[in-house]
Formats: structure tokens, C-alpha cells, sequence
């Protein structure tokens, strides 16, 4: 079978299992959503210059929304799939493992796309918040690429035994990341101590880089520097977890 | 019967697998040829599955070898020709039945279609078109051999087939087999039950605690299985009668049981002579032929006890 054949039909797959399961779309969607429309419209936040805030609190809530998503669903996809004997499956049959990842990853990337496209019109239609075209693309596409540490924290819960405990697990980290990172309100509102803890959090760094191009900035170096040294450091842990289960 | 052609389709080359200290398998090494039908035969833990994962190069092996028509089983051109049913149901959501069989006949050169697929794993068309997740049990059964045979392979492994099948299931999956044996595949699964391996297969190989105790035809293990043995009772310290006997020749085992030692050997005569000899005051001899169920359940208990 060629490799080509091999990438389609597992794309395929995928894709119609996602569309299939709107359920971690829904939720990766409303809760943003709404948070959005809180804090931007409900509680006056007093900031200073509302558009401004309006935007920011945008790309926090779409950074917020895919890596909920790179997180919990390919965590818990990945941990169901074991535990139900399919991953299992499917190293007997002829399918690259590298393809069966890359299946996941590509079905990933379309989810967070989606998650993207959806939130900036929500942007647009709940406060009419309006950037340049090239600030939408770039700032979109910051956020589908830098995503790729919290997809290696996905496969990391993805080695976890049980459903439940993945779950759990990855609410947390998703929730506490969230509110570390200055997702869910900025951290410069924050005491110092959880300042300083947050601007060494990926989450912080991830929403940085959108928060920078929204100003009309270029994202920061450190934003590239600290993604990018958490996405070696997660993806050694998971090889070698990968190396371990497989000896066992 | 299938005609083996001596051609070796998958091996195991002095195989051992250690689970933290404890050894699953040990040293085990064995061949299965073209167009035979081997049972892997014995109790729960005796190592059996985990000697087909590392066939199916799911395990890593601590030592030796594992060779699947001469090359390694993570070989993708070596996957080609094999297919499996595992012991764990496998299930996709968000796919019908008739979807997952054909996305898994991608994966294959030249697979079987579906209606042959569906008319051997005696899948129908309702089921065909059911959400994979809401099938029963039996139905995932079903499945999972479709899934095995999908891609048309030289060579199947089935790991403890029908377990909680229904007898009427259960004839069906081995009339199937057969079949499948009869197109000259060749089929390598694992059973507890003793009936089914001497049914099935051409050849048995005896597991017991890790280890290859006998290998042969059904004819042979049955033989081998019923071997005579003595049991007495006797008023010294037992673990030093018990040492005795292990020294002489043919002993195989020798256990406790009722108060009374038994030892398992073709040669009675040299056991008691030895007994005889040490001038051991023994009592109430009795020399058993014992039954084949009861030799196997024998075996399966001491495993089970062990476990």
C-alpha cells in the first residue's frame, strides 16, 4: 500500500468520526463563547480602551478554546482508544503507527481550525471587533501552529491507563494552565508571586504571541524560546513512556 | 486435515519474557509451519498470550528471537500477511460495522470483500450497518474476527477464541476455521480447553508455567498427559520423600495431596523399588492410570493455585 493511500483513508476516518461527535466541538466552543460574552459585555472590566480589551480577550479565549481542545479530546481519544484494544489493533495490521498519529494530528489541526474561525466571528458579531486582514490571518495562525506543545501534553494524557484518570487529569492541567497563563483574565491583575509563576507557564506564552499581534506587534522571542522548550520536554517524556509500555 | 509444507511461516528462537523478576515465558523456542493448525494449550497465566504478542510484536522479548516469515513482526510488509483476533474487543465509535471492515481492508493489498468477509464471520446485512459501539458482545466477536480476516492473510492468530461464546457459536467460529484451513492458511490459536485443541488442531504445544512441556500431535500430548502415577502414605518427613523421588528416573512430578504422595512417572516399578530401598515405611500404595481430563485439570489447577 502506498503511504499516500495509507494518509488518506486514515484521514478520512478520522474526520467522519469527528464530524460525527460534535460533542468536544460543542464544549471546546460554548464555554470560551461565553466567557467572552461575560467579560466583555457583562462585567465591565474597566479597561482603558475597550476595542483593545475587546480584541486581547478575543485571542485569550480562541488560545484557550484550542488548547482545551489539543488537550482533553486527543488526551482522552487517545486513552479510550487504548483501552477499548483498538490502538492495540491496529499494530497488527499493516498501518504505520506514524500514520495513525498523523491522522490524529491532522483531524487535531481541523478541529482547531474550526475552533479559530468560529470564535473570531463570535468576536466580530458580539463586539464587532476589528483587526486588519493581515492581523486576523497571522494571529490565527499563531495559534493553529503554537498549539503543537499542548497536542504533546494530548499525547501525554494519552498514555494514561484509565479513562477517568485522563479525564481528571486533564481538566486540570487545562483549567490551571488557563487561569496561570492569564487566559482567563490578564495576569498583570494578579499578585506578584502569580506573575512571576505565570509568565513561565506555556499558556502565557501561547496567548503572548496573539496578544502581541493584536497590538500590532511581532510575537516576542520568549514566546518562541519557552513553546518551543516545553515541546522538547514533553515530547522526551512521552518517547519515553512510549518505550517503557512497549517493553512491558 | 491441512498438508503442512515444512516451510517456516513464524518462530520463536529461545524466547524468554521477564515481568518484573518473574519469568511469563521462559526459553521458548518453537516453529509453525505452512498449512498447519497449532494449538497453543494450557492453563490461564501459563504465558500463552504473552507468547503471542511477542509473535504479533505487540511485547518486546527479554531474550532471543521472534521471526514471522523471516523477517520481524513490526515489518509492515510482514503485517501484510497476518491477521488477528485479539482477546480484547475491539470498537470504534463513530463508525458503522460495514465502515470500520472497510477502512481496515484498506490497510491491505489484496483484501477479501466484503461479502466474502461478511459470509465468514456470518456477519449480516443489519449488523453490517449498525454503529460499531452498539453491537453485544457476541456481535464484537464477530466483528473482530472479520477485522482478522479482512486483509486475506497467509496467517492467523486467535487468542482464546471463544471464550464466552455459546456452544452454537462456538461450532460455527471452528467449522469457519476449518474452512479457512482448508484454503491452505495457516493458524496458530490459543485455548484452555483441552477438547478444543485436540478437535483443531494438528499439532499442541503444552504450556505450563512459562515453559514448553510437551509438543506434538494431539495423540501425543494425550499420551503424555496420561501418565501413570503412585500415591501412598507414608510416615517420614514428606519434602525429603518428596527429594527422594524427584531423583529417579522418570519421576515427573511429585505432589501432595489428601495426606497422601503422588508421583507422576511411566516407570512405577523404579519408583517403588526406590521407595523399597530407602526402606521408607510406606503404606497403602495405589498406582493410578489416571483419566486425561484429570491429568489436564491436574495441571490447571496447580497453575491456578500458583497464580
Amino acid at each position: 500500500m502506498t503511504t499516500w493511500k495509507l494518509i488518506t483513508l486514515q484521514c478520512k476516518m478520522e474526520l467522519l468520526r469527528m464530524v460525527r461527535n460534535p460533542y468536544y466541538i460543542f464544549w471546546s466552543l460554548a464555554m470560551p463563547i461565553l466567557f467572552y460574552f461575560i467579560f466583555t459585555r457583562v462585567v465591565n472590566t474597566g479597561a482603558d480602551d475597550a476595542g483593545q480589551w475587546q480584541a486581547h480577550y478575543l485571542m485569550s479565549m480562541a488560545s484557550f478554546s484550542v488548547m482545551g481542545t489539543a488537550i482533553m479530546s486527543l488526551g482522552i481519544r487517545l486513552v479510550q482508544e487504548r483501552v477499548q484494544g483498538w490502538a492495540v489493533y491496529m499494530r497488527v495490521t499493516p498501518l504505520p503507527g506514524s500514520v495513525y498519529f498523523f491522522g490524529k494530528m491532522f483531524v487535531q489541526t481541523v478541529m482547531h481550525l474550526l475552533c479559530i474561525i468560529v470564535i473570531f466571528v463570535a468576536g466580530y458579531l458580539i463586539n464587532g471587533v476589528s483587526l486588519t486582514i493581515g492581523q486576523w490571518l497571522l494571529s490565527g495562525l499563531w495559534i493553529l501552529i503554537a498549539s503543537v506543545p499542548f497536542l504533546a501534553i494530548g499525547t501525554l494524557i494519552g498514555s494514561m491507563k484509565r479513562v477517568d484518570t485522563a479525564s481528571g487529569v486533564s481538566n486540570g492541567i487545562y483549567l490551571g494552565l488557563a487561569i496561570t497563563g492569564g487566559m482567563w483574565f490578564p495576569i498583570e491583575a494578579m499578585p506578584s508571586i502569580m506573575q512571576t509563576i505565570g509568565k513561565w507557564m506555556p499558556s502565557y506564552h501561547f496567548g503572548g504571541g496573539a496578544w502581541s499581534i493584536v497590538r500590532g506587534e511581532a510575537p516576542g522571542l520568549n514566546n518562541f524560546l519557552v513553546l518551543a522548550g516545553y515541546l522538547a520536554v514533553f515530547m522526551i517524556l512521552s518517547t519515553y513512556i512510549r518505550k517503557k509500555q512497549q517493553a512491558d | 486435515m491441512a498438508k503442512s509444507t515444512h516451510e517456516p511461516v513464524a518462530e520463536l528462537r529461545q524466547v524468554t519474557k521477564m515481568f518484573g523478576s518473574k519469568k511469563a515465558v521462559n526459553q521458548v523456542s518453537f516453529t509453525i509451519e505452512k498449512g498447519s493448525i497449532t494449538a497453543i494449550l494450557g492453563p490461564n497465566g501459563a504465558g500463552k498470550s504473552t507468547a503471542i504478542s511477542m509473535l504479533l510484536g505487540l511485547k518486546d522479548v527479554s531474550e532471543g528471537e521472534v521471526l514471522l516469515f523471516g523477517g520481524s513482526p513490526q515489518d509492515l510488509r510482514v503485517r501484510e500477511k497476518i491477521g488477528a483476533m485479539l482477546q480484547e474487543v475491539s470498537v470504534m465509535d463513530g463508525l458503522r460495522t460495514r465502515e470500520i471492515i472497510n477502512f481496515i481492508r484498506g490497510y491491505y493489498p489484496n483484501p477479501l470483500s466484503l461479502e466474502e468477509i461478511a459470509d465468514l464471520s456470518g456477519l449480516t446485512t443489519e449488523e453490517l450497518n449498525k454503529w460499531a459501539v452498539k453491537m453485544s458482545g457476541g456481535q464484537k466477536r464477530k466483528l473482530s474476527f472479520a477485522l482478522a480476516i479482512a486483509g486475506n492473510p497467509e496467517l492467523l492468530f486467535f487468542d482464546e477464541p471463544t471464550v464466552g461464546l455459546d456452544t452454537t457459536a462456538r461450532r460455527q467460529f471452528w467449522k469457519t476455521v476449518r474452512q479457512l484451513a482448508d484454503q491452505g492458511k495457516t493458524i496458530l490459536f490459543t485455548t484452555h480447553y483441552l477438547q478444543e485443541a485436540d478437535d483443531m488442531a494438528d499439532r499442541i504445544l503444552l504450556f505450563h508455567q512459562g515453559q514448553v512441556t510437551a509438543d506434538g500431535t494431539p495423540e501425543d500430548i494425550k499420551a503424555k498427559l496420561t501418565r501413570r502415577s503412585i500415591s501412598f502414605i507414608v510416615d517420614a518427613d514428606h519434602e525429603q520423600v518428596k527429594k527422594l523421588l524427584h531423583e529417579v528416573p522418570g519421576v515427573t512430578d511429585v505432589y501432595e495431596q489428601g495426606g497422601r504422595l503422588n508421583a507422576v512417572t511411566d516407570d512405577t516399578d523404579t519408583a517403588l523399588a526406590a521407595l523399597f530401598r530407602a526402606g521408607l515405611a510406606v503404606h497403602d500404595v495405589r498406582i493410578d492410570q489416571g483419566s486425561l481430563d484429570e491429568a489436564f485439570d491436574q495441571l490447571t489447577m496447580e497453575q491456578g493455585e500458583a497464580v
